[in-house]
């Protein structure tokens, strides 16, 4: 172990465990002018930008939430799930099983899906059009990222409610509670791998051309994709796609909300759906830390940095660097730097063309249709850290 | 066929080393190199690394 009493001292302190804690609070503006990184009960934050950066892809770190089961004291279905799928390997595991998911997520698939996105949104806004109102999560985010997932995996979109509910009840795992939920993660999961078994089984006997079929496909050849892999993959895709798409969406309407005369501005010009997906994630994204871990002692910003120290790179800080962006104000037709709200480097986020690609046609439609979008009764948030967005969110508007 | 990458976009995630490590490679700095005349045992992964890049900076021709 490496110590440096001096360094460690010096460092502003955020008490990110606290679910109090937030990742916009003045506290991280001026830890952010102080020092590089702060140190958290979890080990450190990276504050700013070409930090964030450089640490996303350093070779001296590794994705870092593998972890988290085992520091929960859990075992069971979810966290033998949890540490065996793509996201918690590295290396020459991780690349083959990366080498095999990226085609199912190709830009060329997602293409033959857009006009299935516009379709499902203007279904969803055509139920609360006309009322004026809505609860924007139960309404138009939650059905919305779900029937997106259905879309994917070739699925009517009635199974939403039953892939909406497991994996709600799966994301208690990501938690603080995670411990004391394990009952309700634990049934969940079973009935996830069962859905999982059951598309399996089915597109095994009437083969598709889509995302489950490239996956059953690989899986002939059980070296490249094992039968335990091939379900990893699926559950994956359902449990990943899901809450973030919810909760980014809702972000949006809430960024919106409170800059009207850009909301105006993207129902005028909906050709600017796509930058605006951008400077939201840029400004409120859901993944408001991206987790490494000290694979071995090394030396970075002459700040020790142990083994098996924990590593989160604070994306909405670092995208909100001054130094980087000067005028940081949300403006959807500003020329920025990339955003982290993917990730980055070997773990980017797998599924980012087809969040992309549905959040911007969501926009563009909810931007056209729905005129002046208000609150209209008290949001529900999320702990704003670790992955945050609303779970209410009733607004008014005006129909278009 | 021509392998080009448009350095001013990428952003070093390495997802093309992954899917096509013959034909991309990190050097010891961490910069990206790369072949950029390659034969048509290649042509598969190439694309594969140029459909995967997040940044969409790879072209082929």
């Amino acid at each position: 172990m490496m110590q440096d009493a001096d360094t460690a001292d010096t460092l502003p302190f955020l008490d990110v465990a606290n679910p109090a804690f937030s990742i916009r609070s003045q506290a991280v503006l001026d830890a952010r002018d102080a020092s590089w990184c702060a140190r958290t009960p979890y080990g450190l934050a990276v504050l700013r930008y070409d930090d964030v950066q450089k640490l996303l892809r350093h070779p001296k770190l590794r994705q870092g939430s593998y972890r988290w089961p085992a520091h929960n004291g859990v075992t069971g279905v979810f966290a033998r799930w949890w540490e065996a799928m793509l996201l918690s390997q590295e290396g020459d595991t991780h690349a083959r099983l990366r080498r095999m998911a990226n085609p199912a997520f190709s830009p060329k698939l997602i293409g033959s899906l857009i006009p299935k996105f516009q379709a499902l949104a203007n279904q969803l806004i055509d139920k609360f059009a006309d009322k004026g109102e809505c609860d924007f999560i139960a309404d138009f985010t939650e059905p919305y990222a779900t029937g997106v997932i259905c879309d994917l995996l070739g699925l009517p979109f009635e199974r939403w409610r039953e892939l909406a509910d497991i994996a709600a009840e799966m994301g208690l795992a990501l938690g603080v509670t995670f411990k004391q939920d394990l009952p309700t993660i634990e049934a969940a999961t079973k009935r996830i791998f069962a859905f999982a078994e059951d598309l399996v089984e089915t597109r095994r006997a009437a083969p598709t051309e889509d995302f489950i079929g490239m996956l059953i496909k690989a899986n002939e050849d059980k070296a490249q994709l094992s039968d335990q892999e091939l379900l990893d993959m699926i559950v994956l895709a359902i449990f990943g796609g899901i809450d973030t798409t919810r909760n980014q969406i809702g972000l949006a309407m809430a960024t919106f909300i409170e800059n009207p005369e850009q909301w105006k501005l993207l129902g005028e010009q909906p050709e600017l759906a796509r930058a605006a997906v951008e400077e939201v994630m840029r400004v409120r994204p859901t993944v408001t830390w991206v987790t490494r871990e000290a694979v071995e002692d090394f030396t970075y910003n002459d700040t020790p940095i142990a083994k098996g120290t924990t590593v989160h790179l604070f994306s909405q800080s670092a995208t909100s660097d001054p130094k980087i962006f000067p005028n940081p104000g949300f403006d959807i037709t500003a020329e920025r730097k990339p955003h982290f709200g993917f990730g980055g480097g070997t773990h980017h986020c797998l599924g980012h063309f087809i969040a992309r690609g549905d959040m911007t046609e969501a926009l563009k439609l909810l931007a056209q249709r729905l005129k002046n979008p208000r609150f209209n009764g008290e949001v529900e948030w999320l702990p704003d850290s670790g992955n945050t967005g609303a779970i209410k969110m009733p607004i008014a508007f005006d129909a278009a | 066929m021509k392998v080009h990458v448009d350095m001013s976009i990428c952003l070093l995630h390495g997802q093309c080393v992954i899917a096509a490590p013959e034909v991309f490679s990190f050097d010891d700095a961490g910069g990206l190199v790369w072949v950029t005349e390659i034969d048509d045992s290649q042509v598969a992964d190439a694309e594969a690394a140029s459909d995967a890049c997040p940044e969409q900076a790879i072209i082929l021709g």
